[in-house]
């Protein structure tokens, strides 16, 4: 297995995913949409666990590869959010986002088979990784919640607070817990747990953000207001992610790829 | 607005102001004293600085100092620190960490956060612990981590096979200095990923296609295509202290041109060798890149100890206070290097660190648990 059969897969997952969302807003069917997705799902992930297979290390290495995880987890995370919730929404959106990134990795892989380097290769790679994906999903998720009570408006969206809200912790839980896991790691591999090294100074930016809008309506923010907070995050999480090899200040830093 | 939520935003005002004095004082202790040095917080000083900051947990919650642990601090506080954060993400070279503002709001956010506590403690409550969890490790690890800092000494020791060495190079000032501890290096052995075949432009060193580079691995009897060439290897060169070699035929999927012959990396004695194509292209062979490195040493401390064992990346080894770490090789030489660097980290803040990583994690845990349910 390997990326020249992923436009396949890719394929075959995106057309049961749409019509998955198709159904659950128009078929009578109760588990017609759940099947579709949950196979789309099933397609996609098969892949990663081939590629996995083939390259004989997890698919975690390289810009590409996170952003293959991300469309999985994306969907994933977005078909639990409305299992729990019963927001259609929630579903449409994440496959929509998800299908942008896969078509990124088709245009444009950023895949070249590196090669594991020895600092990568510890128990913690495959957690670490992982846990932010989950995250950054979730957290993609609150914000399209919350950019649709900033656009049309929180009345009759009272329950979208609560949506966001369980979003943002969870979402942060994971944050916070991949920063952890990251720096024993990181203590294991170069001896510090903490260095500032402007991916690290990049992950404290986007979880403070996160912590502000958790805290600012303590502060007597209203609920609204604060969720200004949450596309502002987003960018500074997009930054982190995708946006920190550009910088001026990441030049020479270890967690560039 | 009822009287006392207006003297609450009264003492707020008189709070952002004090935040914002001690920044500018921290402007000002810049440019007359130059950049924060840590060593003035190092042991005892952390200690005291401890102490007085535990007391600060009897301190009346309503207080002109209790005050400063109400929310709209904290998250002034926190937005201040995102902003000098944002900065040095940004700007390279920018030395926010060891500026006199930078320092001044840790310490500030450190105090907001004890009074924070302080204030929930009074109404204690177990159905809090998520709380608890989250604001006492922070609390913990900030400490530990930032003002615990001062007191991690760290130094570099570059040994040779057959040797043994006891002086490090200090990481932060370069000056040699005898060590507590000994390093014995038995031997220093590296394992490589098989070199990789590639079309090169000659004109800039570059491999073809330039956008989207096609390598191929190479063992014997290894094939693929790199553009119109199918390439296969018909045998390899591998042995200790020589080049690694690759006989190689390719053949051109569009004329059927065949050109065999070998190529090389070459190392540090040897020059490499490339198959010409064209007098544009040619294939040539990758560096081999290292997929492990690791010392067997022998270990001595001034105590008596006495520890052998294998060191490499993300296995360090632990002699009392000490951790031995993989840090390099002579990277010319690689898989021949006859000397193996090490990081020597002596850090007694480390337990109080995993502490509160530890109490972090588990308020992670009740983060994703409970969701955003008061």
């Amino acid at each position: 297995m390997n990326w020249n059969e992923f436009i396949f897969f890719a394929l075959i997952s995106v057309v049961f995913w749409y019509t998955g969302v198709l159904s659950l807003y128009k078929s009578k069917s109760k588990w017609m949409g759940d099947a579709l997705i949950i196979i789309g799902l099933l397609v996609f992930g098969s892949f990663i666990v081939a590629l996995w297979q083939s390259l004989g290390h997890p698919p975690m290495r390289t810009m590409g590869e996170t952003r293959l995880l991300y469309s999985l987890f994306l969907v994933l995370v977005g078909y639990i959010t409305y299992r729990r919730w019963r927001y259609k929404w929630i579903m449409a959106y994440s496959v929509a986002v998800s299908t942008v990134f896969i078509i990124i990795n088709l245009l444009k892989p950023e895949i070249h088979t590196t090669n594991l380097m020895p600092a990568l290769q510890s128990i913690w790679f495959v957690p670490h990784v992982t846990v932010y994906i989950i995250s950054y999903a979730m957290l993609g998720a609150a914000t399209i919640g919350a950019v649709i009570v900033l656009y049309k408006g929180t009345e009759k969206r009272m329950g979208y607070f609560e949506l966001i809200d369980n979003l943002v912790y969870i979402g942060l839980g994971f944050l916070i817990a991949g920063m952890l896991m990251g720096a024993v790691w990181a203590k294991e591999a170069w001896g510090d747990y903490w260095t500032w090294d402007p991916k690290e100074v990049w992950a404290f930016i986007t979880a403070a953000s996160y912590m502000l809008y958790i805290h600012a309506p303590k502060a007597g923010v209203s609920r609204k207001n604060s969720l200004w907070i949450l596309p502002l995050a987003f960018i500074l999480l997009l930054i982190t992610w995708l946006g920190v090899s550009y910088l001026p200040a990441a030049q020479g830093s270890i967690h560039v790829y | 607005m009822d009287r006392e939520s207006k003297s609450g935003q009264k003492t707020f005002i008189n709070d952002l102001i004090i935040i914002i004095a001690i920044v500018i004082a921290g402007f000002a202790l810049q440019i007359a004293a130059g950049p924060f040095d840590y060593s003035i917080i190092s042991f005892p000083v952390n200690v005291i600085l401890l102490a007085v900051m535990l007391l600060l947990l009897l301190v009346k919650p309503s207080g002109s100092i209790g005050r400063f642990g109400s929310a709209k601090v904290s998250v002034s506080l926190l937005a201040i620190m995102t902003l000098m954060c944002l900065y040095m993400g940004i700007v390279a070279n920018n030395g926010v960490k060891t500026s006199w503002p930078f320092v001044l709001i840790y310490l500030l956010i450190l105090i907001n956060i004890i009074l924070v506590i302080g204030k929930r403690i009074r109404s204690f409550k177990w159905s809090d612990y998520g709380f608890y969890l989250n604001h006492i490790g922070l609390f913990i690890f900030l400490f530990s981590a930032g003002l615990g800092s001062a007191d991690m000494q760290r130094y570099f020791m570059r040994v040779y096979e057959g040797k043994v060495e006891w002086r490090g190079e200090n990481t932060k000032t370069g000056e040699l200095t005898d060590l507590p501890v000994a390093i014995s290096l038995e031997d220093f052995s590296m394992d490589l990923y098989p070199p990789k075949i590639a079309i090169i432009d000659k004109r800039n060193g570059e491999t073809f296609p330039a956008e989207k580079p096609a390598l191929m691995e190479s063992f014997e009897g290894s094939y693929g295509n790199i553009g119109e060439w199918s390439v296969k290897v018909d045998s390899i060169k591998d042995r200790p202290r020589v080049a690694p070699a690759a006989y190689i035929i390719a053949k051109n999927k569009n004329n059927g041109e065949t050109l065999a012959g070998w190529i090389s990396c070459g190392n540090y004695f040897q020059p490499f060798k490339t198959l010409d194509i064209s007098d544009i292209y040619c294939f040539a062979m990758t560096f081999p890149e290292p997929k492990r490195f690791s010392s067997k040493v022998e270990v001595f401390t001034k105590e008596g100890l006495k520890k052998s064992g294998i060191i490499e990346v993300n296995d360090p080894l632990t002699t009392g206070n000490w951790k031995i770490y993989q840090y390099s090789y002579d990277t010319n030489k690689g898989i021949d290097s006859e000397y193996s660097v090490f990081e020597l980290v002596r850090d007694p803040w480390l337990i109080p660190v995993y502490i509160g990583i530890f109490m972090l994690m588990a308020g992670a845990v009740t983060l994703f648990w409970k969701g955003g349910r008061k």
